[in-house]
């Protein structure tokens, strides 16, 4: 007994030591590893990573953080890149991973190598690996509740999916039904997939629309709520409250709708700037820092009361944002 | 009477026309009739988009085996970003914006033949490859994505007369006389004859470089014509505005009684075929079936059609 509280004394004192000692990470070069660039949002996210990682070289808290995106949006590619990135001699790679577990197995030779594996938004299962991850579930909850309190006698919903099969897709569905059996005012008449594009869920809700009868509100994963306001508008259906993503056009239109009738609705969505939290947390790995492998990063949400901020500040074509910083990290880290 | 009759059974675009109306009957019978007519409306409203790509692809693919345009959905992004960017909102820029997007599109198409004839790589290749190019080009001139189309494309794209979008009625034209170059002209004809016999078209004297080139053309003006007005339709350009189409454009040539072999083309299948894909999608949702169930049904359908459709393969 005495013995293990000894070890454990001496291996809490060992990571003390570490953590005060501060290893540098001046001479430490970190890559990221990114399997899509084809939208508004991954633009976003990569501008962001190079935003923040360019002035943290400048600032010599790193040697190098290189973004590298696939083509294809293929795991056989991103595989082989990450391999790359192995013999590269990389200290850290940060993956937005094409799947949760096919990049597994190159992911662990990494770890074997030394190499500290950092997964975002697309997370790897690999225990090796640390994942900042989004609670998709509690995002999808907030929405139905959200609505539950702007209209308390409920109504008809109709829910905008993502792109079938994928992993964030099915957490912000059972969020929704989580949400909706909590609140059983308010009935799913309707569900589409709108793979996250405007364009998608234009067609796929005016297809549905017909057949539906009078819509409350509308559930959604972001980047669809204004291709579907577009579709009600088509139908010439009364607009239902939205909830919306958070890209520029979707904050825009809700604006416009606010500033000519006083439209209200929120939006939830996940800050591509997600990117540069993932490179701090690599980074405090890389310092010798203990961090848990799971954390949790908040989603961005806005409403009412600061769409015309949130609009002022995104760009033109672009999605609302936030960058993190090294404390930033450090606060989600110590799960603040 | 008869003949004329039995000719009219004899047509392998009959199928997908049948298949949508089928469809279509079963959703309305499954919503009692509700929505009915609003359904064909937006059957025709995002039909026509697939169709104008269609058509393109139609006329590359009857060039022969291994004919393809790959390059439609990079290219129809390329034409939106463009044409958004630079009308900036603006009327006063509307057709050059127009111009600047169709240019951008045949220097696609010219790029496209220039690899699959000077490089010779196969056209699945080469039109993949550019669309990686063309794509790129479309990022780093885009960046800023959507930006709203002026009123007046928004209002062409979106207007419609007692359910009938004007975009439909003038795709329609636009096949009717796509038929006309196909069965009259000697474009039309040497592309037929190419796409039977490559080599038997150049024996008899056929240019068939130049009318190859010209359909890798065509079809990517055809992408940038869609482009523009998808973007029209929906607001604004976005970078994967392309990517239903890529299947979508393929799916419907085939579904619509145009042999993948090539040497054999049917416009009207591209309307019922495109009509079809969307009802279907349409009736699933309707039914409120799982995506698996819906995938699943989705490739039974097609199968089913393209069967049907294949008919005529015993009267050769």
């Amino acid at each position: 007994m005495l013995k293990k509280a000894l070890i454990c004394a001496a291996s809490i004192s060992v990571m003390m030591i570490a953590g005060a000692a501060h290893a540098d990470t001046k001479g430490k070069k970190i890559a990221l590893s990114n399997n899509y660039a084809g939208n508004s949002w991954r633009q976003a996210m990569l501008k962001s990573w190079d935003k923040v990682t360019k002035k943290a070289v400048a600032d010599g808290v790193v040697a190098a953080a290189d973004a590298f995106t696939t083509s294809e949006n293929q795991v056989t590619e991103q595989a082989a890149q990450i391999q790359n990135l192995i013999l590269q001699g990389y200290n850290a790679i940060v993956i937005n991973a094409a799947s949760p577990d096919a990049l597994n197995g190159v992911v662990k030779q990494a770890c074997d190598a030394g190499i500290t594996v950092v997964s975002f938004d697309g997370i790897v299962t690999e225990p090796c690996a640390w994942r900042v991850a989004v609670d998709f579930k509690k995002m999808g909850r907030l929405e139905v509740e959200y609505l539950a309190k702007k209209m308390p006698a409920g109504g008809n919903l109709l829910e905008i999916r993502g792109l079938a099969g994928v992993f964030v897709d099915d957490e912000i569905h059972a969020g929704i039904a989580d949400g909706v059996k909590a609140n059983p005012q308010f009935k799913i008449v309707g569900s589409v997939h709108g793979n996250w594009a405007q364009e998608v869920a234009q067609k796929e809700v005016a297809g549905i629309l017909p057949s539906l009868p009078e819509i409350k509100a509308v559930v959604t994963q972001g980047g669809d709520g204004y291709g579907a306001a577009q579709a009600f508008a088509a139908a010439g259906r009364p607009t239902p409250t939205i909830i919306m993503g958070n890209r520029q056009d979707e904050l825009q239109w809700w604006k416009e709708q606010k500033d000519k009738n006083g439209y209200e609705t929120m939006s939830a969505s996940i800050a591509p700037g997600v990117s540069t939290l993932a490179f701090w947390v690599a980074q405090m790995i890389l310092d010798g820092k203990q961090v848990p492998k799971d954390l949790t990063v908040p989603f961005l949400t806005i409403e009412q009361a600061n769409i015309d901020a949130a609009v002022a500040n995104t760009e033109k074509g672009g999605v609302a944002n936030v960058e993190y910083s090294a404390a930033d990290a450090a606060k989600v880290v110590a799960g603040k | 009477m008869k003949p004329a009759l039995k000719r009219l059974g004899h047509q392998p675009w009959l199928g997908s026309f049948i298949a949508a109306t089928v469809v279509w009957l079963m959703t309305i019978a499954f919503t009692g009739g509700q929505g009915g007519g609003e359904i064909l409306t937006s059957a025709l409203s995002f039909g026509t988009f697939t169709v104008i790509v269609g058509l393109g692809q139609m006329m590359v693919i009857t060039t022969g085996p291994g004919n393809v345009d790959l390059s439609i959905p990079a290219t129809m992004t390329l034409s939106g970003v463009i044409a958004m960017k630079i009308m900036n909102t603006d009327e006063a820029l509307l057709l050059i914006g127009i111009l600047a997007a169709l240019s951008a599109s045949l220097v696609v198409g010219v790029a496209n033949y220039i690899l699959i004839r000077l490089l010779r790589i196969p056209p699945i290749i080469a039109t993949l490859s550019s669309s990686f190019l063309i794509l790129s080009t479309a990022i780093s001139y885009g960046r800023g994505i959507r930006i709203k189309p002026p009123p007046s494309l928004a209002e062409f794209a979106t207007v419609r007369y007692a359910g009938v979008p004007v975009v439909a009625v003038a795709v329609v034209a636009l096949s009717f006389l796509l038929a006309i170059v196909l069965k009259r002209t000697i474009y039309g004809r040497t592309v037929l004859a190419i796409g039977q016999n490559e080599r038997a078209a150049w024996l008899a004297g056929l240019n068939v470089k130049s009318v190859r080139f010209a359909t890798y053309l065509l079809s990517a003006l055809f992408a940038g014509i869609c482009g523009i007005l998808q973007s029209g339709f929906s607001g604004g350009a976005a970078l994967n505005m392309g990517d239903d189409f890529l299947l979508s454009s393929i799916a419907v040539v085939v579904i619509g009684g145009t042999s993948v072999a090539g040497g054999k083309a049917n416009v009207p299948g591209i309307w019922g075929a495109a009509l079809f894909m969307y009802l279907l999608v349409t009736m699933l949702n309707i039914f409120g079936a799982s995506p698996g169930v819906r995938l699943i049904l989705t490739g039974v359908m097609i199968i089913a059609v393209i069967t049907m459709a294949g008919g005529e393969k015993a009267s050769r």
